[in-house]
């Protein structure tokens, strides 16, 4: 309905003025002005037109630059300023065109009436998400703190268990090397290193069985069954036997059947892994993966102490003198330490006891041990310390979570849509993955890389939140690293709405979030003006 | 290295792409055929003392009482012993109609293929009468009782003449034949034994060969039965429990040398020959629907659907038959000399129902071809945009991911299309919920934005118990059965299936039922489904992929008894009836369904679109697709089209492009293709490609309007959409094999689609005198009287499309994503002046999908560039009220005595106004441009050629800005200089 045309009669008189600037988005509304001559030049400066026939609903300008806020001339554009919103240009087709453009929440793209102003919604949940981030700053800033004290009481400790540590070791080295010539320990040490070989040898094999097992789940779903090209159709089979996966069409089969049947092929699924397990085995596959690396990074020095302590148990001489730091309250200890080291060596000369004292070596790997902890506590401390500083950063970091934060509500918050066979999943801020729902490989679509990387778009812009890179994915077979580009509009929810391939292994994800919900603020108040 | 490949690679296609020949038969293959054409070789044999055995019994001749219809019995010399009888009936347009049937057979033939194609009993005329004399009887007719009907007796022949010439003559060559009903003898041997037999009592003992007399019908019938009684094609045995019952006719045309129709067969439209000296095809024409995979470019193969319509032209006049036959249908086609035509009609089954259609203008024969089976349907406006469709959209996300990307890109689609695999196990009407979880909510996102979905359903039910359209279906027997009378199964997409039986009308209100988008009390319904929801019958041949030439068995039984044979031309159009009547009635009051079918027959096109089926991504598909498109405008059967891109193949950029150009002037438009092609929708192509292809789906937009207007034109007249040379310039004999370019309906416009690959110009050819301009850069170019070649630039943006001086061409020039968002829009009028300075057009506009138009509730405009008569030096452009004038021919089905120009849809439009209007072909820059009664315009003008000089070039043009003019309003711009 357009009612001011309803109502003139023949001939039409020339339409009541629409404001000459609407439709025009802000970088343009200065040049929307007539010339002293009464006259407007078309933006592209090819045509000078009567300032009337601006707006007028029929176009005059080649670039269509006359006409930005009705429809009349094909490819122009129409800027609707979202009052309590980011604005938005939408293409020319679509104003007036009887559909409202989730574009233009303010519905200015259509006759009044038509559209609703949806606009405010989105606003107010930004604005928690704005809360959120402020209170996640206090949080930060009370961790950085706090750390920070624990940190200097914890480096203090651990200068004083250096000393120990440090003290204990310097009378036990030249011992050391001594013990360390035992047949059993060089062999124990070469037999590490050839486990240790044979692990690196396993894992390459594990990738090659892996990547060729990726090949092959890549021909069992993509190949064409009506094809009936036999080559291809054994291979499949083969793989399926041998990695135990039903045939494909019978799976899709199974599943219509029943829901339970779909659980239960889950549940199979999961026992797969399982299925090379023998019982009477003490190293099972699972075992060999977890506990190994532990089993090669033993101390063996600390061993072949032991080892010697324990052959020659129960403990003689100097036991109790080299436990007793055990029993001494820590100020006492450097005196001890210092007491000890001349006792130690004046009971040396009298030949006491042997200068390669075994327990004095165990003793130092303990304190050693005393000190690697403490030192690595510290550095967990610093970590944590340093990681809340730069999350710290991040929050009101315009390429971070934003000028206002508001992003960081998102931070590693997971999005999920379904699109043909596969589950999409994109984790803000972390990882976009790509989940097959029946069985087979994950692949990883790419890590947070940056905002919307265009030299166009300058960062803390509102178009900057709007688009996402995600790169270095799982590497396409013949082919690059999987991408993903997540383009955002304002949205009262966060969820991912489209997911699309758009060349091979670059992904176009698109989604709603009301962090893009842009209020009213000074700066676009002053443009509207 | 590149021109070998291109080489080897025509050596190879005819061997890995082509048909597979073998499981189609050749006219040597089919009993029937075989016969029929070693009747016409006996006849050229014997020459002058060929005389057909056929002749009508005087003394039997009775005419009715009203006296335009008489009935008599004929003999047939060979058999006297059985009775034909012979019917001719002139109806109230002078069509003449003949029947011959067998009288007290063993069985009976059958004869209700008519009454599936007509819409009505034909009226007979009141006025005509028939004269019996001694020889023959005839009835003379016509405004200047220019036409005559004469059936001569002995031998039988029907003659239908004008002005004292034959027209159209019936068993001329004496090759009538109606094979009669007979019981099946014990196996003959045509050995050297004479085998005497006791029952001398059975009269149709042609069995018996007494070899060492002469058998004293062979001159005729020749001399041994050949598949009389059973028939084997491949593995696959025709058990023809009926016998021999096939029909030969000879149908001539003696003054006529040109002849269109019979489609559809992939060739030109000028059908070329298929018998006489040195045929172009070896076999004759078949009418047999029949899924032909990976069809020919050029063959006499059947392929999809058959309409049995015949148009035989010449400079003087045009005359036309159709031939209401449902069974296997061979035309040879032969020219005795380059004036005649001589047909050979052989059918399998069925009785004689010849409609003569006297003419004698193309025109003419639309409209008596119309009056008996009805007009192509004026389809929802929604229906002639712009059609996506794929083997397959995968899932509800890729349907929405596509619309997302058309919007993306700004190119305009209005319908989504969704293939056989939306369904589970090809279970149609059921959702795979796998992939299509959300079935509901993706047809409202796509309606949202104002478009529309098109989901195939085809014939075949998969035999499933857990299939509730098959159980009930199965239960209350409405599936066609096998020869032994129980449920045929057969295999098709969805496996082991089974196929309905139209013919039941049992099963029409169950049908119909089952597209009810709400719960039914009593039944399963397609909930699951809106009315944005439209369908596409496919398959419908039918379609069996394990049954002899990928169809049905003959000897398949259906309701009433009928075999197969008897029906199979008709079968396919009963399924897309019914299934349009169900997508009409699910609202209330109904709006307009549409239903896109590929088996077709005489009268399919009241029920919807077709298209040409599985084509290939060749230039030669392409080519061929515009001239089997022309052939079905012909056929009355205008809602057609061709899949751009080629259903098989990864056609190139430029290929593609061509083919958006072939589609967007095509009457229906959709892009298709198979489910092992790459992707190429629109926005998948690179530039300047896709903004090509953009710009040609926008043109196809703006000149909707014209689209809409021509279709209402064929929906009222029956005269095509699209129409050839031919039917616009009967008289000019350069014209008649013109089959690459035409005219969109009367609105002036005149399009040659490129087809071939490279081409940066083409020739167009002009066979008036008059002014023509490129649509585009507005060219004037001149076309003479004698005819003329003009050469037109035609690179791959270039569309060579042209407005012919003296038409008014109103289209709406801003782009919109679909249709419905074009409701409201303003118009734009390209004035093509002729050389007198004067033009004419019409615009019609209803809402698009109602029937509301048939209570009144449309627009319908005539526009006109008029010489005032006192002011020699202006041109008036008017718009007056069509609606007004003429509301008895407004719209189709009725005959309204009124029209309100207020109407509620007026009213609706009512502040649609005219936005734009472009003058071409002006002498001088005006003085003055205003509306009458009205202030003045602005303008703008730039000089050129006018219209009335003998000059080519860039014409004048005059553009008037906004002149603000309603739409639905009487108004005039007056132009002064």
């Amino acid at each position: 309905m357009i009612p001011w045309l309803l109502l003139l009669p023949l001939p039409l008189p020339v339409l009541a003025s629409v404001d000459k600037t609407f439709g025009v988005s802000p970088d343009l509304v200065s040049r929307y002005v007539p010339l002293a001559s009464g006259n407007w030049k078309c933006l592209d400066g090819s045509k000078e037109i009567p300032w009337s026939f601006v707006n007028d609903d029929s176009c005059d300008c080649p670039d269509g630059s006359d006409e930005p806020g009705t429809g009349a001339c094909p490819n122009g554009k129409f800027y609707c300023q979202n009052k309590g919103h980011i604005g938005a240009s939408i293409v020319s087709s679509r104003v007036n065109d009887g559909i409202c453009e989730p574009e233009c929440c303010d519905g200015s793209d259509e006759q009044p009436g038509v559209c609703k102003n949806v606009c405010k919604e989105g606003a107010k949940i930004r604005s928690t998400y704005i809360a959120f981030a402020h209170k996640e700053k206090k949080r930060l800033e009370d961790l950085v703190e706090s750390t920070t004290q624990q940190i200097e009481v914890q480096e203090k400790e651990v200068a004083r268990l250096k000393d120990i540590a440090d003290r204990t070791e310097s009378i036990s080295k030249a011992a050391m090397e001594h013990k360390q010539q035992s047949p059993l320990y060089l062999s124990l040490i070469e037999h590490s290193e050839a486990l240790k070989a044979l692990q690196r040898e396993h894992k390459k094999h594990l990738e090659r069985e892996k990547a060729l097992g990726d090949i092959l789940n890549t021909l069992r779903s993509g190949y064409n069954p009506n094809y009936q090209d036999m080559a291809v159709l054994e291979a499949v089979r083969g793989w399926e036997e041998l990695a135990g996966l039903p045939h494909i069409g019978e799976a899709e089969k199974q599943e219509e059947s029943s829901e339970t049947a779909g659980e239960s092929e889950a549940e199979s699924d999961k026992e797969t892994p399982k299925e090379d397990e023998t019982p009477e085995e003490v190293w099972t596959a699972e075992k060999l993966e977890t506990d190994l690396d532990p089993l090669l990074n033993t101390d063996y020095v600390s061993l072949l102490l032991e080892h010697d302590e324990h052959i020659r148990t129960p403990h003689d001489e100097g036991s109790l003198l080299f436990d007793v730091t055990s029993y001494l309250p820590d100020s006492f200890i450097p005196q001890f330490e210092e007491f000890k080291d001349t006792l130690v060596s004046w009971l040396r000369t009298l030949g006491v006891i042997r200068g390669e004292g075994d327990s004095v070596s165990a003793d130092s790997t303990r304190a050693r041990q005393a000190f690697t902890d403490a030192e690595r506590a510290l550095q967990r401390l610093k970590d944590e310390n340093k990681k809340a500083g730069e999350d710290l950063a991040e929050i009101f970091n315009i390429h971070g979570f934003g000028a206002e934060g508001e992003w960081k509500k998102l931070d590693g918050t997971c999005l999920r849509t379904d699109s043909g066979d596969y589950t999409y999943e994109l984790c803000f801020f972390e990882e976009a993955k790509q989940i097959p729902k029946h069985g087979g490989t994950t692949f990883s679509l790419g890590r947070f890389e940056s905002w919307n990387p265009s030299e166009d778009v300058k960062p803390g812009e509102p178009e900057y939140y709007k688009k996402q890179v995600y790169k270095h994915g799982t590497r396409c077979w013949n082919g690059p690293e999987r991408n993903v580009v997540l383009l955002l509009t304002c949205g009262t929810e966060n969820a991912l709405l489209t997911v699309a391939e758009l060349e091979k292994c670059e992904y176009q994800f698109t989604g709603t979030t009301p962090a893009l919900c842009l209020p009213l603020n000074e700066k676009s108040a002053r443009d509207e003006l | 290295m590149r021109s070998l490949t291109y080489l080897s690679l025509l050596l190879v296609v005819p061997q890995t792409l082509a048909l597979k020949a073998h499981d189609f038969k050749t006219c040597s293959q089919s009993g029937f055929c075989r016969r029929g054409r070693a009747l016409s070789a006996r006849a050229r044999e014997a020459g002058e003392k060929w005389i057909s055995p056929y002749t009508v019994d005087p003394s039997s001749i009775a005419i009715a009482s009203h006296q335009a219809t008489f009935t008599a019995g004929v003999k047939s010399s060979l058999y006297p012993e059985i009775k034909f009888g012979l019917e001719l009936r002139v109806h109230d347009d002078g069509v003449v109609r003949v029947r011959m049937d067998e009288l007290g057979g063993l069985r009976k033939r059958y004869d209700e293929a008519a009454s599936w194609a007509l819409i009505s009993e034909p009226v007979i005329s009141k006025d005509i009468k028939w004269t019996a004399g001694k020889k023959d009887i005839r009835a003379v007719y016509g405004a200047k009782k220019e036409n005559e009907v004469v059936v001569t007796f002995a031998p039988l022949r029907v003659a239908l003449l004008r002005g004292g010439k034959e027209q159209v003559v019936l068993n001329g060559q004496g090759l009538l034949h109606m094979e009669h009903f007979r019981t099946k003898t014990p196996e003959v041997t045509h050995t050297e034994e004479p085998e005497p037999k006791e029952g001398e009592e059975i009269v149709e003992d042609e069995a018996q060969v007494v070899v060492k007399s002469e058998n004293p019908r062979a001159w005729f019938e020749g001399d041994k039965e050949d598949d009389w009684w059973e028939e084997t094609f491949s593995s696959w045995t025709d058990t023809k429990p009926k016998g021999p019952e096939s029909l030969s006719l000879d149908i001539n045309f003696p003054n006529h040398g040109t002849i269109y129709g019979i489609p559809q067969h992939a060739t030109r439209l000028a059908l070329p020959t298929t018998a006489g000296e040195s045929p172009f095809f070896s076999d004759p024409y078949r009418l047999y629907n029949a899924d032909v995979f990976e069809y020919l470019a050029s063959s006499s193969m059947s392929i999809y659907g058959s309409i049995p319509v015949l148009h035989a032209h010449s400079a003087e006049s045009t005359v036309g038959i159709f031939d209401a036959v449902a069974s296997e249908t061979w035309i040879d086609v032969a020219h005795a000399s380059e004036k005649s035509t001589e047909t050979h009609w052989i059918s399998e089954s069925g009785i004689l129902d010849v409609f003569l259609m006297p003419g004698p203008t193309p025109n003419d024969i639309f409209r008596q071809y119309a009056r008996l089976t009805g007009t192509t349907v004026l389809p929802a406006q929604w229906s002639l945009g712009y059609h996506q469709c794929r083997w397959n959209y995968v899932s509800s996300d890729d349907v929405r991911a596509v619309q997302k990307r058309f919007d993306e890109e700004d190119i305009p689609v209005d319908v989504f299309w969704l293939d056989i695999e939306y369904s589970e196990e090809h279970k149609y009407f059921i959702w795979d919920k796998k992939n299509f979880p959300d079935p509901v909510d993706m047809v409202n996102d796509v309606a949202a934005l104002g478009r529309k979905m098109v989901v195939i359903v085809d014939p075949h039910l998969k035999r499933t118990s857990d299939y509730p359209v098959y159980k009930k279906a199965s239960e209350l027997g409405y599936l066609v059965k096998n020869k032994n009378n129980d449920e045929y199964e057969g295999w098709c997409w969805s496996g082991s299936s089974a196929w309905m039986d139209f013919f039941n009308p049992g099963v029409w209100d169950w049908w119909i039922s089952l597209f009810k988008t709400q719960k039914l009390e009593n039944g399963w319904s397609w909930t699951e489904s809106t009315e944005a929801v439209h369908i596409w019958n496919d398959m419908n041949e039918p379609s069996v992929f394990n049954g002899p030439e990928i169809t049905m068995p003959k000897d398949n039984i259906h309701h009433g008894g009928w075999e197969h044979r008897d029906v199979h031309n008709v079968n396919g159009m009963l399924y897309s009836n019914l299934t349009s009547q169900a997508v009409a009635r699910r609202s209330d009051p109904p709006k307009r369904p549409f239903v896109l079918t590929r088996a077709f027959y005489a009268g399919s096109q009241r029920f919807g679109a077709m298209w040409t089926g599985d084509n290939l991504g060749t230039w030669e598909h392409m080519a061929v697709g515009v001239k089997i498109v022309l052939s079905l405008n012909i056929g009355g059967f205008s809602y057609a089209g061709s899949d751009v891109g080629g259903f098989f193949g990864n056609p190139e950029p430029e290929m593609l492009v061509r083919w958006y150009q072939v589609g967007a002037f095509a009457p229906f438009f959709r892009a298709h293709a198979h489910i092992d092609a790459k992707r190429r929708e629109p926005f998948l192509l690179d530039q300047p490609y896709k903004g090509i292809v953009r710009d040609i789906l926008r043109l196809r937009y703006s000149l909707l309007p014209v689209w809409y207007t021509a279709f209402r034109e064929t929906s009222v007249t029956g005269f095509p959409v699209l129409r050839p040379h031919y039917v616009v310039f009967p008289k000019d004999q350069a014209g008649f094999d013109i089959d690459d370019q035409y005219y969109i309906g009367a609105s002036g416009l005149l399009v040659k689609p490129i087809t071939e690959k490279g081409a940066t110009e083409t020739k167009v050819y002009l066979a008036e005198d008059q002014v023509y301009y490129d649509y585009f850069n507005h060219h004037a170019y001149r076309g003479a009287a004698k005819g003329k070649e003009i050469t037109v630039p035609a690179a791959l943006h270039q569309i060579p499309l042209f407005i012919r001086g003296g038409s008014i061409i109103p289209t709406r020039e801003r782009p919109r994503r679909a249709t419905t968002s074009m409701k409201k829009d303003p118009f734009t009028l390209r004035v093509a002046l002729d050389k007198t300075g004067t033009a004419r057009g019409e615009l019609y506009l209803d809402d698009g999908e109602t029937y509301g138009h048939e209570k009144g509730q449309f627009v319908w405009r005539e526009l006109v560039a008029e010489k005032p008569v006192k002011k020699a030096r202006s041109v008036r452009i008017a718009s007056k009220d069509l609606g007004l004038r003429r509301p008895g021919e407004a719209v189709e089905g009725v005959a309204l005595t009124a029209f309100d120009p207020g109407n509620a849809f007026a009213k609706s439009i009512g502040d649609v106004r005219v936005e734009k209007v472009v003058v071409l072909g002006l002498n001088a820059k005006p003085t003055g441009v205003r509306v009458e009664g009205g202030g003045d315009l602005v303008w703008e003008y730039t000089p050129g050629v006018a219209a009335g000089e003998k000059k080519e070039g860039t014409a004048s043009v005059l553009s008037i800005k906004d002149p603000k003019v309603l739409v639905t309003k009487d108004w005039a711009i007056v132009i002064e200089w």
